[in-house]
């Protein structure tokens, strides 16, 4: 019978605790992590980057997507332990040299940001879709959207941010 | 992060993970996608004290074996089964079902392995239970239902909703188990054992190690169909699946598989109504004096809140639909 691993103390002098590496948006990172933390434990609570967001904690809302070597992962589902050695890509990564990316850009541009609890998720998923499929179809942006939840925009103008920025249309003159 | 310890191991083969298994007893569990284990933990309805990862195990690319068959890892990826050029050319229908699974980033992470292994589903269990005060249900350990609050006999009547076990149980599809033993190999509905409580017949040190699809006959046509509320990342109120094959004068029906899901314990298959569909002719009316029968062969479970009565007339719309689509499938193959 497999002896379950005690919490407090004692389990800190089994040291069931181990380091992994990670790299995040680019920075490599010495981590310790017990079996039980999750990647957004370590992306929100160890390195600080609270941009990632913990939304439902179980798979149903994505509002914790990032890009795990480039694909959209849940990081609420995720194992920090099991990302030993990998990329993580997070929504603080995708900004270059102070530049917005075109994919955060065109959310402003739509106004398909009102609370902006989704947003992260939807801008990493958006961000992942564009990589494979740089000029997406209406139907194909719901889709590869369709594991992120938003509560206030109604999705429309999210859609069209992709459309926008895919550089299929910018549908609404934009807001100075 | 998850409220109890546990520990955790990385092996790099099948035998290595199977070793572990056997050493660490029945509090070890395998860790593939996470996706529908990770919650559950987070649940507390299952508490492993070990988790054997799969994540460094490289799964196959899909491939053709020389018997035409379909080879496919059981840790692939969902995105790589819907994306595969090989799955779509030669079993379209899983590549489809594959596709209709939960959202993007769950597909990328979920595993053909883990999507037939997934626990049982009920609105009771699937949910945090810290702040409620009530007693546990059979399936947590305790002495009550609650859907069904005349069960006095320690059933647990929890659904099976893999939407991709039904559509490969229609295309007659085998497994691989790796085992202490080594390999064996049955019919994917042999997994299945019925019970809400223990819904998988894997030894406690096994693993799903490949699934094959046999080549399909000539003039065969599928339909596949996932009924739900609002068509994305949601569980199926019903999973159909078929596959028809046509005699050589392309008109009756040589055979028929036809399978549900979301609706029993386990997949179900309707062998009656296959039995009664050999040497029809299938022109619209027996179609759709066959989804009649098919509705009424299944005992569909009401399940998060839709009643038996629905799910049946769910079953004989969808299938008449779904048959009337395999069938033009069987006679053009391009359609
Ligand atoms: C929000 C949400 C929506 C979902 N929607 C759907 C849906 O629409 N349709 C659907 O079918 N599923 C759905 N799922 C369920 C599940 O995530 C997927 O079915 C997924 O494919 C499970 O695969 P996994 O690799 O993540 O499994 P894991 O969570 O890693 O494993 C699941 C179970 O299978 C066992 N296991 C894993 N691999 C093996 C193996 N090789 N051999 C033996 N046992 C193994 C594990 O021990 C565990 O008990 C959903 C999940 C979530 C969180
Ligand atoms: S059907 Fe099963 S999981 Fe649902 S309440 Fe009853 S015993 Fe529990
Ligand atoms: S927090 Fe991860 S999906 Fe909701
Ligand atoms: S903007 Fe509020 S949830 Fe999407």
């Amino acid at each position: 019978m497999y002896e379950r691993p005690v919490s407090g103390l004692e389990a800190k002098t089994k040291s069931r605790s181990r380091v992994i590496v990670l790299s995040v948006n680019g920075e490599t990172h010495e981590v310790m992590v017990r079996p039980r933390h999750r990647l957004i434990d370590v992306i929100r609570d160890q390195l600080n980057l609270t941009g990632t967001k913990d939304g439902c904690q179980s798979g149903t809302c994505g509002a914790c997507t990032v890009l795990l070597n480039g694909r959209p992962v849940l990081a609420c589902l995720t194992l920090a332990v099991d990302c030993d050695g990998k990329e993580v890509r997070t929504i603080e990564g995708l900004a270059e040299n102070g530049q917005l990316n075109k994919v955060q850009e065109a959310f402003l541009d739509q106004g398909a940001i009102q609370c902006g609890f989704c947003t992260p998720g939807m801008v990493m998923s958006a961000t992942a879709l564009l990589d494979d499929n740089p000029k997406p179809s209406r139907h194909q942006i719901d889709k590869a959207l369709e594991g992120n939840l938003c509560r206030c925009t109604g999705y429309n103008a999210i859609v069209d941010a992709v459309l926008q920025a895919s550089g299929q249309g910018g549908v609404k003159p934009v807001m100075k | 992060m998850i409220l109890f310890e546990f520990d955790h191991e990385r092996p790099n083969t099948p035998d290595e993970a199977v070793a572990l298994l056997t050493h660490a007893g029945p509090d070890a569990r395998l860790l593939a996608g996470g996706t529908d284990l990770i919650p559950n933990m987070r649940y507390r309805t299952v508490t492993p004290a070990l988790l054997v990862s799969l994540g460094a195990i490289q799964p196959e690319a899909p491939r053709e074996e020389k018997d035409g068959s379909l080879r496919l890892d059981a840790l692939a990826k969902l995105v790589t089964i819907e994306n595969s050029a090989l799955v779509r050319k030669r079993a379209p229908m899983l590549a489809e079902s594959a596709h209709t699974v939960a959202g993007n980033q769950i597909r990328q992470m979920g595993t053909l392995g883990g999507n037939l292994c997934q626990d049982t589903r009920c609105l009771y269990f699937n949910q945090q239970h810290d702040f409620q005060f009530v007693a546990p249900c059979y399936k947590r350990g305790g002495d009550c239902c609650y859907p069904f609050p005349r069960n006095d006999k320690s059933t647990c009547w929890s659904v099976f909703m893999s939407d991709i076990a039904p559509a490969l149980i229609a295309l007659k599809a085998e497994i691989e188990i790796q085992g202490e033993q080594g390999l064996r190999r049955q019919p994917l509905e042999a997994l299945y054992a019925g019970d809400g409580l223990k819904p998988h017949k894997l030894g406690q040190a096994e693993l799903l190690r490949a699934v094959i699809v046999p080549p399909a006959s000539p003039r065969q046509g599928w339909g596949y169909h996932k009924e739900s509320v609002r068509g994305g990342l949601e569980f199926g109120m019903a999973i159909l699946a078929a596959t028809v094959t046509l005699a050589a004068d392309s008109k009756a029906c040589e055979g028929a598989r036809l399978a549900l899901g979301a609706v029993r314990e386990a997949p179900v298959r309707l062998t009656e109504t296959e039995k009664a569909m050999a040497g029809q002719a299938l022109d619209a009316e027996r179609i759709a004096e066959i989804a009649e029968a098919a509705s009424q062969e299944v005992n569909p479970l009401p399940h998060h809140g839709f009643t038996k009565a629905h799910l049946r007339d769910v079953i004989r719309i969808q299938m008449r639909r779904l048959l009337a689509r395999a069938v033009e499938r069987a006679v053009n193959p391009n359609a």
